[in-house]
């Protein structure tokens, strides 16, 4: 019979790094990736051999980027697989390191995103539609801004506060690509992108690194790892997009059905949430995804936004990283730094960020095509 | 009356026996199964899976209602000159269906009813060819 992820041996997460994401360089991918995975192995104060193989989360980079980066680490041998999932290729990269520990086929496994600029190229299915060369992923969204406003009687201008909150954790993250605190008057008054979406309200295009070592009980014994530190993964839920019915949007239909497994296995409910990263692309989505969590009614989350509930210090903080709004969103870093951002949360280790008590955590990224992986991640002790 | 050369013939038609005043129609399909779509194609219904055979043209109303729309600012493909709107329209058949709003639609508020037309859209060899633009119905 199948069994999810928390029915199999527990899983931890025990070492996280980053390189910062930041605008498009000439910086290496090579020195991106590596950077990020020696600071997760010096986080968990393990030594490069321990790790029994390596999943590498990448959109852009092109075939098999992965090996040219990791044998400067010292060639070990040990297995290697390269994830494309879209915007959940890092949050894919996760669940598979984690479901190879689960499994109890590896001890210690490496999820690592790394991406660099490039053309966006999808295959051609042989159908054509009527002008999708029109409804770039902005466009996709501000559509949806326009929806929702419409159908919530809300103002565009309200829903451009998810820009200013995230802005403002973002500009607390030395691995945040956009370090600015932001008014709502400097967010509405940037360059206008499409309907009411503004450039502050749309994820930057960067590059950057993020690593996340996953370990077992046995791992944790036997390399000397602190126990205290490692976080362990409860839920790991991964789904594709169905037929909804017709006008529901599929962004939120596709959460909500995510979120709710995931939800289940860890037998938490959307009240015990202290710490959600979710894909905030656009501003938009936030209220949406927050929404189809269950952290409030549909239409509601403007007020949960006013109330401050949503800020570090409320009653959930969403996105204290700064989201994709603003820590970035390079594509194959994105989800392990989500990952990252809930261990330092869970540890008691994001300093300025610090979310008091922070005890459960949720991961949520959507991907073009449409995919859907969330993660809870719990405080051991 | 010679036929409109248009840009994506394999998507919508004009109705023939109307001539071209009348409304064009989009080449959906239908399955066996009841789920009616846009594009036609043979590959396979999204909802149960039957294909090839299982799957046939249906001709489906461009009216509809509006759903949302965009102006779109900046768009870096050339053979777009933003801005220009983009429309979402849930078409009375089920199917929902994005594309641009005419020029000279008139304004527009969500709830709307809409409907498509022809419209001309130059081509680099000078000759003539005709698009699909949703417009208001008023």
């Amino acid at each position: 019979m199948a069994r999810a992820l928390n029915e199999l041996r527990s899983v931890y997460v025990v070492g996280i790094g980053w390189h910062r994401y930041q605008n498009p360089s000439e910086t290496s991918y090579v020195t991106l990736g590596l950077a990020a995975i020696r600071e997760a192995l010096a986080d968990a104060r393990i030594e490069w051999p321990a790790v029994e193989s390596s999943y590498v989360a990448t959109a852009l980079l092109g075939m098999a980027a992965g090996r040219p980066m990791l044998r400067h680490l010292g060639a070990t041998g040990a297995p290697l697989l390269h994830i494309e999932n879209a915007s959940a290729s890092g949050s894919t990269a996760f669940r598979q390191a984690c479901i190879e520990v689960a499994s109890g086929i590896s001890d210690v496994a490496l999820a690592v995103g790394v991406d660099k600029r490039n053309m966006v190229r999808r295959s051609d299915t042989g159908i054509d539609h009527l002008a999708d060369d029109a409804i770039v992923p902005f466009t996709h969204f501000a559509l949806l801004t326009n929806e929702y406003a419409g159908r919530h009687h809300v103002s565009v201008d309200d829903i451009a506060l998810v820009a200013v909150k995230n802005h403002r954790n973002g500009a607390r993250n030395p691995n945040a690509q956009r370090q600015q605190d932001r008014t709502l008057d400097e967010v509405l008054g940037g360059k206008k992108v499409s309907g009411s979406l503004t450039a502050l309200q749309c994820t930057p295009i960067g590059e950057g690194a993020a690593a996340v070592i996953v370990a077992s009980d046995d791992a944790i014994k036997r390399l000397g790892i602190n126990p205290d530190r490692a976080v362990r993964v409860t839920a790991s839920v991964g789904r594709s997009e169905r037929v909804y019915p017709p006008g529901v949007g599929f962004d939120a239909a596709l959460t909500r059905e995510t979120v709710e497994l995931a939800l289940a296995e860890a037998k938490r409910t959307p009240g015990d949430l202290d710490i959600i990263e979710l894909h905030d692309a656009f501003t938009v989505e936030e209220l949406h995804y927050i929404e189809s969590i269950g952290l409030c009614a549909e239409g509601q989350g403007i007020a949960m936004l006013k109330d401050g509930a949503l800020d570090i210090g409320g009653r959930c903080a969403v996105n204290p990283s700064g989201g994709l709004i603003a820590m970035g969103h390079p594509i194959g870093p994105t989800g392990i730094g989500q990952i990252g951002e809930i261990t330092m949360q869970l540890r008691g280790e994001a300093g300025a960020r610090q979310h008091r008590d922070a005890r459960v955590g949720l991961a949520h990224m959507v991907g073009v095509g449409a995919v859907c992986y969330v993660h809870l991640l719990e405080r051991s002790a | 009356m010679q036929p409109l050369r248009l840009l994506k013939s394999q998507l919508y038609s004009e109705r023939g026996d109307e001539g071209r005043l009348a409304d064009p129609v989009l080449r959906g399909g239908r399955c066996r199964c009841g789920y009616v779509f846009f594009p036609m194609q043979t590959y396979g219904c999204e909802r149960c899976g039957s294909h090839d055979d299982a799957l046939t043209p249906q001709e489906l109303s461009t009216h509809g209602i509006l759903l949302a729309l965009a102006v779109v600012h900046l768009h870096a493909d050339k053979n777009r000159l933003a801005p220009f709107t983009v429309v979402k329209v849930a078409l009375d058949n089920g199917p929902v269906v994005r594309t641009l709003l005419a020029d000279d639609s008139g304004e527009i508020t969500l709830g709307q009813r809409m409907k498509a037309k022809l419209v001309p859209v130059r081509q680099g060899d000078g000759e003539t060819v005709y698009d699909l633009r949703f417009t208001a119905i008023v």
